[in-house]
């Protein structure tokens, strides 16, 4: 995993410095997304590690899977890691640029596990504070988990805020035993 | 210990009052692989070097690589139950352990938990255990002797307060018997003794702790263990717990001794952590660092002075100065010194105590090979009146040594030839010293002086060490007082040389052996 992101950060960051030179960092997001379904998916992940499927024949194939969903400059990229054996590395890529484009941006995903439903306006002011405690503008991935009990837990990067019930039990297991 | 049930709830009860509710933020990351007590973390951006790291089911780890996207830590302890994906958690903490006097007369684990069954240890205080060694204007230089109770090595290769003497040799020959000595001597001298005992049988651990007991010398001791069954991570921290526990005495105003028995075991543990964390291998497969490792945990071997002391106690000790001796030992094969270990320690140390099997093997116990052993220090500790003495011998050998091969051959010497090769003989004789019998300073000056005047040439060579015994216990009980001033001034002067002249004169006069 780590020497993936290690191979993957080249890649990565030459996109996105391509795609801020051309001021297309959104349609590079979705090339990037579309591309890594596209490995990700198990009729192609299986064509791709089998040495029996020639490189001329998988470059079709991908190709015309992804003909009207990626532009010029997509093509050329796939192409290029067609070319260097490196199509394994695509779900890295695409993590990697969107990190990269995140924080160009100024502002971090982050997810919010709730043990009860977010009311609009409780949300907002939960996205407030933590846009503070953060320094950063936040985009909210909201998901709803019983097991929490009660309370809320935030993921932000490695940072983990843990206000859950449950948290509070294990930290008090911990304490007693 | 006994517990009532109402006090069970009772402290239930406090813990779950003092229980803080507050949201907990901390560092997540997920274990990628795990190979051997080694553990690849994806994540844990903001950990720091040797961070305590928290694994599921109340396991730590310690991080010792950070890379760009991985940390490699290794776990300490048990690790069969980590597996991947689970999450590790960052503590903020570099690795801790207590320290105090509460742990005197324990047995304890490289991260401190008691495991001689005497239940918890009364501590409140912990220490990192990696620190910064005291700076220069913190020393003192080192002028108090710290006390063997050996003769070969107080006389010859004296060691001083704060100083790193290495102890080496091959297998078998009696290294950890003189650290042994050494801490059952320092009863009832306000001396501390640590003893590290690193990738040792728990067989031999249990015979030396039982040694420890028989003499009482548990009192002033704390024994800490990474035995050979623990893990290799363990194995390398060991020492260093050990000198966080030392350093608490020498922080306080007062003198410590530890003994690490043995660094190489600890290289050992230490290249294999390296190796599986992919560090690359240099001479002998050790790691680059293998220097480092063994000169910061040595550098932490020192005096301080009566100024930093007050510093570091907040001015609740006064006018007192501290110190931590450290005794390394170092174990070779087949009596290589130029090994990469070995080499490394005896340039570290300020001198070393050399063993030699084939001395062990002749009879010779304690097997001090006094031509290649030194002490680079320990010469302006030593009590006034063992260097005067002892410095005969440490001359008399020489000579004998260089004399000793040659008269093999010849079949008549000139006299004053033959009169060295019987001196050297029995002062080498008189060396001689049985384990766990430690001597005061005063019975080895009355032994000195007796060797330097020349009463033992009229001795028979097997007979030198009967000579000694009776002489001893004359001493003892025909003139106490005279060995007490010995004892406490430690002074050459007239009165006391005329004195030990005429005692011994009068027992040779009337005494048999």
């Amino acid at each position: 995993m780590s020497e993936l992101a290690t191979l993957a950060r080249p890649y990565a960051s030459a996109v996105f410095k391509r795609a801020k030179e051309t001021a297309s960092a959104a349609k590079w997001s979705e090339n990037l997304a579309f591309m890594s379904a596209v490995i990700g998916s198990k009729e192609i992940s299986v064509l791709v590690d089998n040495p029996k499927v020639k490189k001329d024949k998988l470059t079709e194939l991908l190709l015309d899977v992804s003909k009207g969903q990626i532009d010029n400059e997509g093509v050329n990229f796939l192409q290029l890691l067609l070319q260097n054996n490196r199509l394994a590395l695509l779900p890295d890529i695409a993590r990697l640029f969107e990190e990269q484009k995140a924080e160009d941006e100024g502002y971090i995903a982050v997810e919010v596990l709730t043990a009860f439903d977010f009311t609009k306006e409780s949300q907002q002011k939960f996205a407030a504070t933590l846009e503070k405690t953060l320094s950063k503008r936040v985009h909210m991935n909201v998901t709803l988990d019983k097991s929490l009990i009660g309370g809320v837990l935030v993921r932000a990067g490695d940072r983990v805020i843990d206000g859950s019930v449950r948290g509070q039990l294990q930290n008090l297991q911990k304490a007693l035993l | 210990m006994q517990l009532n049930p109402s006090e069970i709830s009772d402290l239930i009860k406090k813990k779950i009052e003092n229980f803080d509710l507050s949201a907990e933020s901390h560092t997540e990351g997920t274990v990628v692989s795990v190979t051997d007590g080694i553990v690849r973390i994806h994540g844990l951006s903001q950990a720091m070097q040797g961070e305590m790291l928290e694994f599921p089911g109340n396991a730590f780890g310690m991080a010792l690589n950070l890379e760009r996207d991985s940390v490699g830590a290794v776990v300490l302890g048990a690790y069969q139950h980590i597996s991947e994906g689970d999450t590790v958690k960052c503590t903020g903490k570099i690795l801790e352990v207590p320290i105090g006097r509460a742990l005197l007369g324990r047995v304890v684990d490289a991260l401190g938990n008691p495991i001689d069954g005497k239940g918890a240890i009364a501590t409140t205080e912990t220490a990192p255990i990696e620190k910064i060694a005291p700076g220069v204007i913190a020393r003192q230089s080192v002028d108090q002797p710290v006390q063997t109770g050996l003769k070969s090595i107080d006389a010859m290769i004296p060691i001083g307060r704060g100083q790193r003497e290495l102890i080496i040799g091959d297998r078998q020959t009696g290294k950890t018997a003189i650290a042994i000595d050494a801490i059952i001597n320092q009863k009832g001298t306000g001396i501390k003794c640590i003893y590290v005992a690193i990738g040792q049988k728990r067989s031999s651990i249990a015979n030396v702790v039982r040694k420890l007991e028989e003499h009482g010398a548990m009192d002033h001791t704390i024994v800490v263990v990474a035995s050979a069954s623990e893990s290799a991570a363990l194995q390398f921290i060991a020492p260093y717990t050990g000198c966080s526990m030392g350093e608490y005495f020498r922080d306080c105003g007062e003198d410590a001794l530890i003994i690490y028995d043995d660094l190489t075991k600890q290289a050992w543990a230490y290249r294999q952590v390296s190796l599986l964390l992919r560090r690359p291998p240099g001479r002998e497969a050790y790691p680059g660092d293998v220097f480092y490792l063994h000169s910061r945990l040595l550098e932490r071997a020192s005096r301080i002075n009566a100024a930093e002391v007050e510093k570091l106690t907040g001015g609740k000790v006064k006018g007192k100065t501290g110190s931590l001796t450290a005794l390394p030992i170092i174990e070779t094969q087949g009596g290589d010194v130029s090994a990469f270990v070995p080499t490394n320690v005896i340039s570290i140390t300020d001198g070393q105590i050399f063993l030699e099997s084939n001395l062990f093997n002749s009879g010779i116990r304690p097997a001090v090979n006094a031509g290649l052993s030194v002490s680079r220090v320990g010469g302006a500790a030593q009590t006034k009146i063992i260097k005067k003495l002892g410095g005969g011998t440490r001359l008399d050998l020489a000579q004998y040594r260089e004399l000793a091969a040659f008269a093999q051959f010849a079949s008549d010497l000139d006299e004053s030839t033959r009169k060295q090769i019987e001196r050297g003989q029995r002062v080498t004789e008189l060396m001689k010293q049985n384990q766990y019998s430690p001597m005061s300073v005063a019975q080895m000056a009355v032994s000195l002086f007796a060797a330097n005047e020349g009463f033992l040439d009229a001795v028979e060579v097997n007979k030198v060490l009967a000579f000694e015994a009776s002489l001893l216990s004359y001493m003892k009980s025909e003139h106490a007082a005279l060995m007490d001033t010995i004892n406490t001034t430690g002074d050459f002067s007239d009165d006391i040389k005329q004195g030990m002249k005429t005692a011994i004169e009068s027992f040779v006069k009337t005494h048999s052996w």
